[in-house]
């Protein structure tokens, strides 16, 4: 298919929405999202959505933080890692131990973020030293055992972790002061508490982290990375310190996810090992790539749309008052399915990577050409 | 272009998947708005009126545990034939259940507990497993739902201490206690547990520890895996700590190695127990014969099938409606749901307050025997455990092995 086999009419009614889309400035689409986002639990409080959808908005955002973290190792540097949701544990676990009843700690919450931050990006660290050498499927295999063995290591490692009873009554956050005990009913304004409050802290700490990301990307720093996922060679002799700039990548995205993990310790209150499966690995890489690699705002939208894919069908399901909740999971994988085909790309692709996925288009082509490079050395460049 | 035109029909897929999701939503609110029409008009009580109050089965239906799941349903769906429409006040109240997965896992288990709360039901039965159970109880608890579980048997359940959870199966750690006091009753004065690394026996072996450990009883603790084929190393350990007594919380296989290795090594003497993981016929066999098994002991939690006084007439209905075996625990759902309506009926209300305070002062008689919850933590005994009548921790039924087979001990 392409622009050439369609009709002069249609064409020019498609190229004037997708020229009236593409004139949107960038800021304004920043602009609506961030406002449907944070509208979004008015209508709760308005009766027009329920709560559990204020629980699945926070475990969204969330799992926006885990693949916006895994968005820099596998979208920019190109390193798969089958075995991301080890970090998140590590993060989740150290909240865990540092504001529960197991060891009766009580830290303040911003302490404990940044342990647990700190205790991933560690983890990270020591994971990237024998790691980085490898590349492709072998990077996955030893990723994949990396996320294996530290969810075996937390089922037997019962006098920290309770093995598999997990930890539970995790303190909910207060900002400065000690946490407070979980069950004991006392409000606050500065304690978060609820679904509606948990919802806000995450979704500040998207937008913030989005924001450093999209800098991040567009830094030195980032570029570097996509010069070494597109070719290891090339950037090393551009004078590109390759495993500085990898193993900063993978500890950045480790950090990410440990910051995460505390988020999620603390919203979920209790922790065990059956929140760290590789399966949810596999699902944070499916959020990355059907979200469009590399692409930020298509990483946000791909992590918001499976994890609450099951749930819009079980809401459907509910209308139509059937078993057919039971079959959410089998719509969701079809649906996944049907997207890597007809998608490949991502929801919201990057613009490298949607050159790699499909035939470019000529008008998209013009557009890149007058943005990118100088006239006639660019269109050389990407008719090849 | 045909691929355009797949790309057509999907696009219309999707935007029905999408039309029909909102329309989910739209009628899950409007249902509320009807309902809260429903409890106006409950003031003023018309004779003949009926009533339809929504109770939630909390399960999973899919990920690791179907067939657990399944039965869990089977059990609470049996009851609703037989408590689901019952008389209070002249009113005729009809129980539509409300069936939501949660896929055995943590995360997706405190939406479906919010999805309860947010669909207004009065109880809930469930949820399935240890795991997921966890991060619902903070969620029942905070708006104020009973939660009756027929399965989730972990000794640390709630550990919170929340006042909306319930049970009507048996604490695993219930037993380990039973089987420290026996190991007592029996003389012991040194005693070795050993568990198989599982999160059943590793709780009873720690309960029965503790039990031991504050008699003053000197213990020494092994362990192996599921599965294992040579226990020397830990036999040898055994030998070289010289107990009065063994005993073994994992299942039955690796009980059988064990003592038939100690038996191998010379300590036919040492009395050797365990939990209902072990109380097998296949037991005998797996010792390597009938004289290695002689005298093992074996506890079991609450009353075995056969002893439980409706066992009978509920495995015939069960087969009658679902053509098949009884699956794992739906008695102790289809108690759940039993005993979920007896405390609607004495609390003579639908409102859920008064629901948690007569499950507390409940005594129902069900298919596993006639019981109420611990209002309390007692010992091995955690807040809102089954409490069977005739049954104490120290008191479950006792099982050993005679010529080949296991009777009672008492």
């Amino acid at each position: 298919m392409g622009a050439t086999q369609t009709t002069p009419v249609r064409e020019a009614s498609r190229s004037g929405l997708q020229d009236v889309l593409a004139r949107v400035p960038r800021w304004a689409w920043w602009t609506i999202s961030i406002a449907i986002a944070a509208g979004f639990p008015l209508l709760n409080l308005a009766g027009v959505v329920e709560t559990a959808w204020l629980r699945v908005g926070v475990v969204s955002l969330i799992f926006v933080l885990l693949s916006l973290g895994l968005n820099i190792v596998m979208g920019e540097t190109g390193l798969l890692n089958l075995g991301y949701i080890a970090f998140f544990a590590f993060g989740s676990y150290t909240t865990a131990l540092l504001s529960s009843p197991k060891f009766e700690i009580r830290w303040p919450f911003l302490a404990v973020v940044v342990v647990s931050t700190l205790v991933a990006m560690v983890a990270g660290f020591l994971i990237s030293l024998p790691t980085l050498r490898l590349r492709g499927d072998y990077l996955a295999i030893v990723t994949l055992a990396f996320g294996e063995i530290v969810r075996l290591t937390i089922i037997n490692l019962v006098p920290l972790t309770n093995g598999p009873n997990g930890v539970t009554g995790i303190y909910s956050p207060r900002l400065f002061a000690d946490a407070k005990p979980a069950l004991e009913g006392v409000q606050a304004w500065f304690i978060i508490d609820k679904p509606i409050e948990y919802y806000y802290l995450v979704l500040v700490c998207v937008i913030v982290l989005a924001v450093l990301l999209t800098n991040l990307k567009n830094s030195r720093v980032g570029r570097a990375w996509n010069a070494l996922r597109e070719d290891e060679l090339a950037a090393i002799s551009s004078g590109i310190t390759a495993v500085r700039a990898k193993m900063l990548s993978v500890v950045l995205s480790a950090g990410i996810a440990g910051f995460a993990g505390a988020l999620f310790a603390y919203y979920s209150n209790v922790i065990s090992p059956e929140s760290f499966l590789f399966m949810q690995s596999v699902i944070v890489v499916c959020m990355v790539v059907l979200g469009g690699m590399g692409s930020i705002p298509g990483v946000i939208l791909g992590a918001i749309v499976l994890q609450a894919l099951p749930q819009l069908i079980r809401e459907a399901a509910g209308a139509a008052r059937s078993d057919f909740e039971v079959y959410r999971m089998l719509i969701y994988g079809i649906l996944i399915v049907v997207m890597v085909i007809f998608r490949p790309e991502g929801l919201l692709p990057d613009k490298i990577f949607r050159r790699e996925a499909h035939e470019v288009d000529p008008r998209e082509l013009e557009m890149t050409r007058q943005s990118l490079f100088d006239l006639e050395e660019g269109q050389k460049d990407l008719e090849v | 272009m045909v691929q355009e035109r797949i790309r057509k029909a999907l696009a219309l897929m999707l935007a029905a998947a999408l039309a029909l999701s909102m329309f989910g939503l739209t009628g899950c609110a409007a249902d509320d708005g009807g309902e809260t029409d429903g409890e106006t008009t409950d003031g003023e009580t018309t004779g003949g009126e009926v009533q339809t109050i929504k109770i939630g089965v909390q399960t999973a239906l899919t990920g690791p545990l179907p067939d657990y799941g399944l039965a869990a349903k089977n059990g609470v769906e049996l009851a609703l034939e037989d408590f689901g429409t019952f008389e209070m006040d002249g009113t005729t109240y009809e129980v539509e259940l409300v069936v939501l997965d949660d896929k055995a896992e943590p995360t997706e288990s405190a939406v479906v507990a919010q999805t309860m709360a947010d669909e207004g039901v009065v109880g809930v039965i469930g949820s399935l497993t240890t795991g997921a159970t966890l991060s619902a109880i903070p969620i029942y608890f905070e708006n104020r739902i009973p939660q009756i579980s027929g399965s989730v048997t972990g000794p640390k359940a709630n550990e919170t201490g929340a006042d909306t959870f319930f049970r009507t199966c048996w604490n695993d750690a219930v037993q380990g206690e039973a089987l420290g006091v026996w190991a007592m009753e029996l003389g012991a004065k040194k005693v070795v547990l050993m568990d198989d690394n599982g999160a059943y026996a590793v709780g009873l072996a720690d309960v029965a520890e503790a039990t031991l450990k504050a008699e003053g009883v000197e213990t020494l603790r092994q362990n192996c895996q599921s599965g294992d084929k040579d226990l020397s190393a830990q036999v040898a350990n055994i030998k070289e700590f010289g107990p009065d007594a063994v005993i073994f919380t994992g299942y039955h296989p690796e009980a059988g190695l064990l003592r038939k290795q100690m038996v191998e090594a010379g300590m036919a003497d040492v009395i050797f127990m365990g939990g209902d993981g072990i109380r097998s016929a296949e037991l005998v066999a797996q010792t390597g014969g009938e004289a290695n098994a002689e005298g093992i002991y074996a506890t079991f939690g609450g009353f075995p099938e056969e002893q439980q006084p409706g066992y009978a007439a509920f495995a015939a209905k069960y087969q009658e409606k679902y053509g098949e075996e009884v699956g794992p625990y739906a008695q102790n759902n289809y108690d759940a749901f039993g005993a979920l309506i007896e405390a609607i009926k004495q609390a003579g209300s639908t409102d859920t307050e008064d629901i948690i305070a007569a499950l507390q002062d409940l005594t129902y008689e069900g298919v596993t025997g006639t019981f109420g919850f611990a209002t309390e933590a007692a010992g091995a005994v955690a807040k809102g455990d089954i409490v069977v009548e005739g049954l104490t921790p120290a008191n479950v039924p006792r099982y050993v092995v005679k010529d080949g087979v296991w009777v009672s001990a008492e």
